[in-house]
């Protein structure tokens, strides 16, 4: 049976991986492996995932992976980095783990400017734990947690993350928000915040707006309606920080 | 270029939290990742310092929680990398350090007690042992060294990276804001030249090649879907900790042999038992004392042994019974009197043990 | 010539700082002089002359510190100075000033008002060989490097209980060693009664030997 067209840094053995159909998860990491590849750091990267569906990810790639705590693998990838500079370290996590709990800790990184690369796939809600409310679900949006809706008065706007890293983060920092509608420029920016890492610029950042039909409900049109008409309200498309032209650090 | 950091051993006079900064170097530690928290600052305010001099690294995380898990994330690397913490912090540390026995991680986390529950004081306590011995959502596969001055100290925070090492179990070396803070004479010295070896450290993730074309990818998790996938995950490792037990465990006794009264206590406290048995000793009385070194694992078989034949026990700690329970547990069947003697968040003076070790000597 | 002292104690963690300021204090209260001796250790709070200042006010000197038991959260809550420390070099007599450590010690004088005008102030960085950041010259010359403005150092080696007369003069000669390469006096070396009666009025180094009794053992908090 022929195997579909896969990144070479993508583990094939073991496919089909075990995301839902739909979900958005397979596409982020689709550009991921694309970006790895087309960079060719296959054997420097070190791959961190979260809880959460990314958690289904740990053995996806061709690539050293470690699985860490709910909102921890920011300081997990940044230990790492900090103590193994030459690993090219990645941090793959949801907008729960992300945005709540592990707001902190990007907080924390971004201010330090941590030469790690992390991505949040953002679904506007804790998909693996069955759909409660995230900091990013859009106003009226239900959820478990949110039956009637999300309320704004009480429980605050879509959270603007990309934004927040990029207020946050000094110079040498990369940010940018792509989409699972848009992936040769989600493949872009994936890449550009891998070479951010790779030159030693600084912290590199990409939110992905992804998709999740299981908990949004929606068969294929209403998930790309969704992605496309109703998350686009609130999270915009493109590179939000850019660290200035400069030459590579020679110890890159 | 990196110098080694102790070089000749030599007679020094230090605060305990720079004694385990300068141990950490001896034991050839490459990073330290910490967060400010009473009375554990200066093992981080000289490890910072003398960091850059010899090729170390150092990151104040913006807590414990990113402190612990940067400390998980640097051991994968294969770097020796540690962390200290106390009080409030410690609580926070369970969640990094349940991982880090999940997945067998070979933490080195300095712990130095203080008041508790929640702020209490930054002072001293015992309150900790629970904690860090049981701490996690797990069965406590750790191993904990609770430390009786600065020249232990020194000596289990090298030890400590060799175990963690050898075994891949977190370890804790457990202090005090006493041992902390207080100044004393130690000597230093670099374990290589007393023939201890200092295990090298062998990378979890990074190894040399492509991952896929020419090794494996090395891929952890610590997510299981099946009970007994979990099942057979725990008890592998509890064999091999229950199995490695009696090596790990240390203790120290005195005079138990004809003992008619055994006194029990660990850490710093054991020192005001040693001054109280000496005293004791001197007036004709058949009292012995006995200390764990290791909280976990306990010198079980050494404790059987010595609940089984002596007549009393005391227990002496500076809490409401942590370190009480675990010998309990051991001493579970056995027909001893245990008493007990605590003394949650406060020092304990020789008089005050000297007291009650007659007053149960002369109960019938 | 003004008869005033008016001395700051700094130096690394530990080196004996507020042993020196302490006997310093009594030394000039035996001579009948008024002294205040000041608590401005900022850094933490263990082992500082706060839990003495009973004794210490006994023994005739005005001790300004905290009562531990007027703080709130003592160690939590962070090192607070007493208002009154601020105002020290306005006070009647002789003023020994016990400064924490921390990086750059002596830019805690700025917190002191008049410290900067203080014709009588003079700055001892106090060096402990048995401690490893200041074992040798080099390192004493880069530890009083970073302390800021410095006139004169004081050479306290012990070894706590351990302490011999010749550890004190081998301190002796490393602190004056580098003192004379910083151009700066050593103000005298300190040690122990008993030891202070076996080595003399003056060390093998020439500097004035002062006899010390230990206070800081009992202050742990």
């Amino acid at each position: 049976m022929p195997v579909p067209a896969m990144p070479k840094s993508w583990r094939v053995d073991n496919k089909p991986h075990k995301f839902c159909p739909g979900c958005g998860h397979g596409l982020v990491l689709k550009c991921l492996g694309k970006a790895i590849d087309e960079l060719e750091i296959q054997s420097r990267v070190v791959y961190g995932c979260d809880i959460g569906c990314s958690l289904l990810s740990w053995d996806l790639f061709n690539l050293d992976t470690v699985q860490t705590h709910h909102g921890r693998t920011t300081p997990v990838m940044a230990g790492m980095k900090r103590a193994r500079p030459e690993l090219i370290c990645i941090a793959y996590m949801g907008d729960g783990g992300g945005y709540s709990i592990g707001v902190q800790h990007l907080v924390g990184a971004a201010m330090r400017n941590e030469k790690i690369t992390v991505i949040v796939a953002n679904n506007t809600q804790y998909a693996m734990t069955g759909g409660q409310m995230a900091p990013t679900t859009l106003p009226g949006q239900k959820t478990e947690t949110s039956p009637y809706g999300r309320d704004a008065e009480t429980t605050g706007l879509p959270f603007q993350g990309a934004e927040m890293i990029a207020a946050i983060a000094p110079e040498g920092a990369y940010v940018a928000r792509g989409s699972v509608s848009h992936l040769a420029q989600l493949t872009r920016f994936l890449k550009k915040a891998l070479r951010n890492q790779i030159d030693g610029h600084g912290f590199s950042f990409v939110e992905a707006l992804s998709a999740c039909p299981t908990n949004w409900r929606t068969d294929a049109a209403g998930t790309w309606e969704f992605v496309e008409k109703d998350m686009a309200e609130h999270f915009k498309r493109g590179e939000i920080k850019i660290p200035e032209k400069r030459e590579a650090a020679a110890d890159a | 270029m990196t110098v080694a950091p102790v070089k000749e051993e030599k007679r020094v006079f230090m605060t305990g939290n720079e004694v385990v900064a300068w141990a950490a170097l001896a034991a050839g530690a490459d990073i330290m990742y910490g967060y400010p928290i009473t009375p554990q600052n200066e093992v981080m305010h000289y490890w910072s310092r003398l960091a850059p001099r010899y090729g170390k690294s150092f990151l104040q995380t913006e807590d414990e929680l990113s402190a612990g898990f940067a400390t998980t994330g640097g051991v994968m690397t294969g770097s020796k990398a540690f962390t200290a913490t106390a009080g409030s912090g410690s609580v926070l540390m369970q969640e990094p350090m349940a991982m880090a026995e999940m997945m067998r991680l070979p933490t080195v986390t300095i712990v130095q007690q203080r008041g508790g529950p929640s702020t209490a004081t930054v002072i001293y306590s015992q309150q900790e042992v629970t904690l860090t011995t049981m701490g996690g959502n797990g069965e406590g596969i750790r191993v904990v060294y609770s430390t009786a001055g600065h020249q232990d100290l020194y000596d289990y925070t090298i030890k400590a990276f060799n175990i963690a090492w050898k075994y891949r179990f977190p370890t804790f070396v457990l202090g005090d804001g006493y041992q902390a803070k207080m100044r004393e004479p130690l000597t230093i010295y670099d374990p290589e030249k007393r023939g201890v070896k200092l295990l090298q450290p062998d990378p979890f993730v990074g190894k040399e090649g492509e991952p896929g074309r020419d090794r494996p990818p090395a891929q952890y998790r610590n997510t299981y879907n099946l009970e007994e996938e979990l099942y057979e995950k725990i008890m592998s490792d509890m064999k091999e900790f229950e199995e490695n037990s009696a090596d790990i465990a240390e203790y120290e006794s005195s005079y138990t042999e004809d003992a008619e009264l055994v006194i029990i206590a660990h850490g710093i406290v054991f020192r005001a038992v040693r001054e109280a048995l000496d005293n004791l000793r001197q007036q004709g009385l058949p009292v012995g004392a006995f200390r764990p070194v290791t909280l976990r694992p306990l010198p079980v078989g050494q404790i059987k042994e010595l609940v089984a034949r002596v007549k009393k026990i005391l227990v002496v700690e500076s809490a409401y019974g942590q370190i009480a329970r675990l010998i309990k547990e051991k001493a579970c069947g056995a027909a001893c009197e245990i008493h007990t003697m605590f003394k949650p968040g406060i020092g304990i003076a020789a008089e005050e043990v000297e007291v009650r070790a007659k007053e149960i000597l002369a109960k019938q | 010539m003004s008869d005033r002292i008016v001395e700051a104690y700094i130096g690394e963690y530990a080196s004996g700082k507020s042993e020196s300021a302490i006997n310093r204090a009594l030394e000039l209260a035996r001579k009948g002089r008024k002294v205040n001796l000041v608590d401005l250790d900022l850094v933490e709070p263990f082992y500082t002359l706060r839990p003495l200042q009973e004794e210490l006010s006994r023994l005739g000197l005005e001790v300004i510190a905290w009562k531990t038991e007027e703080t709130v959260g003592l160690g939590e809550a962070g090192t607070v100075i007493k208002p009154a420390a601020r105002w020290a070099l306005r006070r009647i007599g002789d003023v020994i000033l016990d400064i924490g450590y921390g990086i750059e010690g002596a830019r805690t004088l700025n917190l002191l008002e008049g410290a900067d005008e203080d014709p009588d102030l003079k700055i001892f960085a106090v060096i402990n060989i048995s401690r490893p950041m200041t074992a040798s010259v080099a390192d004493i010359v880069a530890e009083v490097g970073t302390m800021g403005h410095v006139d004169g150092l004081i050479n306290n080696t012990h070894l706590a209980e351990e302490t011999t007369a010749a550890l004190v003069q081998a301190g002796s000669r490393i602190v004056t060693t580098a003192a004379n390469a910083m151009g700066l006096p050593v103000i005298a070396t300190q040690a122990e009664e008993k030891l202070a009666g076996v080595i003399g009025p003056v060390d093998c180094m020439g500097n004035r030997v002062r006899p010390l009794k230990r206070f800081m053992p009992k202050a742990f908090w």
